[in-house]
């Protein structure tokens, strides 16, 4: 099956392992090897490589922002592309997004705020 | 049968959900100042809005893609951001209207000024979508409109001019003040023909799981209920010509908005006006704020959904609380809620281009509607009406501004 990167995968919808969205794919990692054609090597996904896309400065300053909540964060999320699989109409992960880095900025708003208000 | 039952439902919401602030105040400008002359503006953008709402919930029971996800898919990022952030600023204007309507409503009724009822009711309607349902907001409140029935019923008891009705539905050109009539004509269509609408019909055929059994409800809930929802905007107008124009009173402050049905019902009226202003606007309060969460999050791919616990879907849920509190505080400055409307209407009017033309190009794309996509008939009536209303709201806003006529 011929797949295009930019139709069929860019700004397409992730899906996790449990059906949830997992974000948009932000961007497409090419790898370049000696004597040998490019290969997919990753996508990432997540407001980093978003903000970058749209404009340098603004993908760094978003970069130093998300790295002010820890340790491995302010880079963008890699996914291998090996763990994608093409599920019309949308791509699927094969883990559970909820765990990976992807929903950090939905794990720390559910934690801090959400559920900080009554009965949600 | 239990389809229909729910298509008898969509017609109901429809035609109950049809009114805000938007449609009741540029139509009672239009017949204060024109009595019947722009009524046919109205139908044009019943039309507009009709064709619209049924290709929005085609694409989402074929394609199964909401309209701002099939965006960003088709037309990538960088496109995918001109109209989210046009639609966005114009319906945040749009919105603080509306809760200004919701405040308002409550000012008439109690005479405590509005600014001060602008976070409550902003909290009213952030009550509704972060405890209510899809259907509460969608079939309880529109239910709820169908008080706006009140306008066609004093439509008929104040008398009817139906010969001057009948020339209103044919356009003509304006005996004074044309840049003033022009920009009524699209404030009008820019009231009836919000993007908001499609994307919030489009996101609640997916919340609902429409599929292709859903088209022939669908077509039958845009065509009547729109066309019933676009009767009361003529309502309002002939009251307003009704009501305003013999007194030659032009409509310049919300404080005169009662008078379409305080003339006819004393008390009784007024208080059916500000049930009305109230129940319309707190309704679309609701739908705007949505509207612009679902396209944020499917724009971005996160989870979303309101019949979702706000605690799974945390960053949609607190997308609209925010959008709600911003466009509240433009009301709690006390920006004139009936000059915010006017302009917020025309300034839609002008971003129709945008928001219609790449939705236009989805639904004549196959790969995500089949055998679905759109008759030529369609997409010419929807390309031509979006076109002439963002051309004459870019010419007739700067003049409207500056007084020009």
């Amino acid at each position: 099956m011929k797949v295009l990167l930019v139709r069929d995968v860019l700004d397409n919808q992730l899906l996790d392992a449990s059906n949830e969205n997992a974000g948009k794919v932000d961007g497409i990692v090419l790898e370049l090897r000696q004597g040998e054609p490019p290969r997919v090597g990753y996508i990432e996904v997540g407001p980093i490589t978003m903000a970058r896309r749209l404009n340098r400065r603004l993908g760094n300053w978003v970069a130093r922002f998300d790295a002010k909540f820890g340790e491995g964060r302010g880079v963008p999320i890699r996914i291998a592309m090996s763990r994608i699989t093409l599920d019309e109409p949308s791509l699927r992960l094969d883990v559970v997004a909820d765990k990976t880095p992807i929903m950090a900025l939905e794990r720390w708003l559910r934690r801090a705020i959400v559920c900080r208000i009554p009965w949600s | 049968m239990k389809r229909w039952l729910g298509v008898a439902l969509g017609i109901v919401t429809s035609v109950g959900g049809f009114l805000e602030i938007g449609s009741i105040t540029t139509a009672a400008q239009a017949g204060a100042e024109y009595k019947y002359q722009l009524a046919w503006t109205i139908v044009l953008g019943t039309i507009c809005i009709g064709l619209l709402i049924e290709m929005a919930g085609r694409f989402a029971a074929v394609s199964k893609h909401t309209i701002a996800d099939a965006m960003r898919e088709r037309f990538g990022l960088h496109f995918f951001m001109v109209p989210l952030i046009l639609i966005f600023f114009v319906s945040l204007l749009v919105l603080a209207a509306e809760i200004g309507g919701v405040a308002v409503s409550i000012e008439l009724v109690t005479g405590v000024h509005f600014p001060v009822w602008a976070l409550p009711s902003a909290l009213l309607a952030w009550g509704l979508l972060w405890y209510g349902t899809f259907s509460i907001i969608e079939n309880g409140i529109s239910l709820l409109g169908l008080i706006t029935i009140a306008f066609v019923v004093a439509g008929v008891q104040l008398g009817i001019d139906w010969h001057g009705l009948g020339a209103g539905l044919l356009p003509s050109m304006p005996h004074k003040e044309p840049a003033h009539y022009w920009f009524i004509a699209v404030s009008i269509l820019g009231a009836s023909v919000s993007p908001y609408l499609f994307y919030f019909y489009s996101s609640g055929a997916i919340e609902e799981k429409w599929d292709e059994k859903n088209l022939a409800p669908n077509r039958v809930i845009a065509a009547i209920g729109m066309g019933f929802g676009g009767f009361l905007s003529v309502a309002v107008l002939v009251v307003a010509a009704l009501v305003f124009a013999p007194r030659g009173i032009k409509v310049e402050e919300y404080r005169q908005l009662p008078m379409l049905l305080s003339t006819s019902w004393g008390r009784t009226g007024f208080a059916i006006f500000a049930g009305s202003l109230f129940i319309t606007c707190l309704g679309a309060t609701a739908e705007i704020a949505l509207a612009l969460a679902y396209k944020i999050a499917q724009g971005f791919g996160w989870n979303w959904g309101e019949d979702l616990a706000p605690s799974d879907d945390a960053r949609f849920s607190l997308t609209y609380t925010v959008i709600l509190l911003v466009a509240a505080l433009l009301e709690v400055v006390g920006i004139d809620p009936l000059k915010l409307t006017t302009l917020s209407m025309a300034l839609t009017a002008a971003s129709l281009p945008v928001a219609i033309v790449p939705f236009l190009v989805l639904m004549n794309d196959r790969k995500y509607l089949g055998d679905h996509t759109n008759g030529w008939l369609g997409n010419l009536a929807i390309l031509i009406i979006s076109l002439l209303a963002g051309v004459v709201a870019v010419v007739s806003i700067p003049l409207e501004i500056v007084g020009g006529s």
